[in-house]
């Protein structure tokens, strides 16, 4: 990893916040630090899903992540996962 | 009483087969928020459209799978289906659940949810159609600290893997299923409940190329026991079947009920050998085995006469899909034979799991199977990838395209190149 973690944690949350559409895929964090590994980058969004910084969004088929004040769930809550 | 009129539906009723809609009549009389599913889908019928909305954020903390959120987007009109979640439940190796355990998951479903089962799903797990988001929590405790059980995948995660019932109960299983289906199970439990990949990705493990788990069809990794070297041959048992001795049925009596004439082996084996690698001499059976594909039709046929080979072990396959973007594709065969060891935690098949994973990863799109991955880029760079020489029976018929790339270090001497000097002369 060329970031530190709390640099890739930073780098990731940004994203999370600033991308057009609320919910990303892992993928989509690779390129906060593309000297990491995908298996690192996915170990850094999972421990961000622990810490109430992210939250999981799924389809059913796919799991996306998603900042939990730009996702309202079906029953008109804020997410809170 | 019905509390919605389904003429549509109520036409499933009507033929000689089993009906969900009679079932769910049923399952009404007690758990009446099953008239709405009836009264949703017979709307839907009208309509030509779902009225199911899916996904979302339900889940229980700390996991990203094992619930699928559905929601209903007429919730108004049939309210016992405002939220109906799916439940995943991972299931044992090779499907054993004792009476007591099926009775308590039976309780705990009834419980919590709408007592409507589906065992199993295509992934294996036990699926628990139809909760509410409040229900969760409580379900998914009683689940973990009750019953000692644990959620399965869904979402882009690994999914709960699965196995046939192998050495337990049957003879011709070339490794131990469960063993490693349990052992991986444990040792990503990770990825089997967070997503990790582009997709989903599941493990299959079949005990022989009888593949009673469908893992060539439908698993991104598929484990199919096999043997390197010979099979083995009771001569007096083959002669024993082509003299009809009662206690030598052909294909363990599987077909008795019919009356198919007396044994012919040169059209029911031979014949159907895939790679026409048996014969007879006099009444010996030979078979040249370096020819043989493991398929396992002869031993199917004559199993008291033919066994697997004693030296154990697995083919790797991958690749394998159901048909939801581009089409059923079944896996490709990646390694020929690998041995399944317990001994060293099945370090050999870990290290194959992972570095498909890291190139996967790194390489495939969102939404695309390592299947489809495979095929994007061909057969010749993941194999390159997975540092695994060509062989022979990753070819599947001879080539027609009369073109060649060869790799600078593929040729003796290399080659020098100057791209600059090539694209004055031929613009990109």
């Amino acid at each position: 990893m060329a970031l530190s973690l709390e640099e890739l944690e930073a780098a990731i949350i940004e994203k999370a916040t600033k991308s057009p559409k609320p919910q990303l895929y892992v993928k989509d964090f690779y390129k906060c630090d593309p000297d990491a590994k995908p298996r690192q980058i996915k170990n850094v969004a999972n421990d961000l899903v622990k810490k109430g910084e992210l939250m999981f969004w799924s389809s059913g088929s796919t799991t996306m992540y998603a900042r939990p004040d730009r996702i309202k769930d079906e029953e008109g809550a804020e997410g809170i996962n | 009483m019905a509390k919605h009129e389904t003429p549509l539906l109520d036409e499933l009723e009507k033929g000689p087969w089993p009906s969900f809609v009679t079932d769910l009549k049923r399952q009404a009389e007690t758990k009446p928020e099953c008239w709405d599913i009836l009264g949703q889908l017979e709307l839907s019928y009208k309509d030509r459209i779902t009225h199911w909305k899916h996904g979302g954020i339900v889940g229980v903390f700390g996991y990203g799978g094992g619930i699928v959120g559905r929601y209903s987007d007429v919730p108004a009109q049939f309210p016992g289906v405002e939220h109906f979640h799916t439940v995943r439940v991972a299931q044992p190796s090779g499907l054993y659940y004792t009476t007591e355990n099926l009775r308590a998951l039976m309780d705990l479903w009834e419980k919590y949810g709408s007592g409507v089962t589906n065992l199993h799903g295509s992934t294996g797990d036990m699926i628990f159609l139809g909760t509410r988001t409040e229900n969760l929590e409580p379900l998914f405790w009683d689940l973990t600290h009750d019953l000692g059980q644990d959620l399965g995948g869904s979402g882009s995660n690994l999914r709960t893997p699965a196995c046939c019932l192998g050495e337990s109960r049957c003879e011709w299983s070339c490794y131990d299923t469960q063993e490693i289906c349990n052992h991986l199970t444990q040792h990503y439990q990770d990825e089997i409940h967070r997503p990790a990949f582009p997709y989903k990705f599941k493990f299959k493990f079949s005990g022989c190329a009888n593949d009673c788990v469908a893992a060539v069809a439908r698993s991104d990794f598929s484990v199919v026991g096999t043997w390197k070297d010979q099979i083995q041959i009771d001569q007096a048992a083959v002669k024993a079947y082509l003299n009809g001795d009662e206690g030598y049925p052909v294909n363990g009596g599987a077909h008795k009920g019919g009356d198919w004439g007396p044994f012919d082996i040169q059209k029911e084996v031979f014949d159907l050998c895939p790679t026409q690698c048996m014969w007879m001499e006099g009444d010996e059976l030979k078979i040249d085995d370096a020819e043989c594909t493991r398929c396992m039709h002869c031993i199917n046929v004559m199993p008291r006469a033919l066994r697997p080979g004693k030296e154990k072990g697995a083919s790797i396959l991958m690749g394998a899909k159901a048909p939801i973007l581009d089409g059923a594709q079944f896996s490709t065969l990646v390694i020929p034979f690998i041995e399944i060891n317990k001994e060293n935690d099945f370090e050999e098949v870990i290290d194959v799991i992972e570095k498909v994973w890291d190139w996967w990863m790194e390489v495939g799109k969102n939404r695309e199977r390592v299947g489809e991955t495979m095929q994007r880029v061909g057969l010749p760079t993941f194999l390159s990838v997975m540092e695994i020489e060509p062989l022979p029976q990753h070819v599947r018929e001879p080539r027609s395209n009369p073109y060649v790339f060869w790799k600078e270090e593929e040729v003796p001497g290399g080659w020098d190149r100057d791209v600059k000097e090539f694209r004055k002369r031929h613009a990109a």
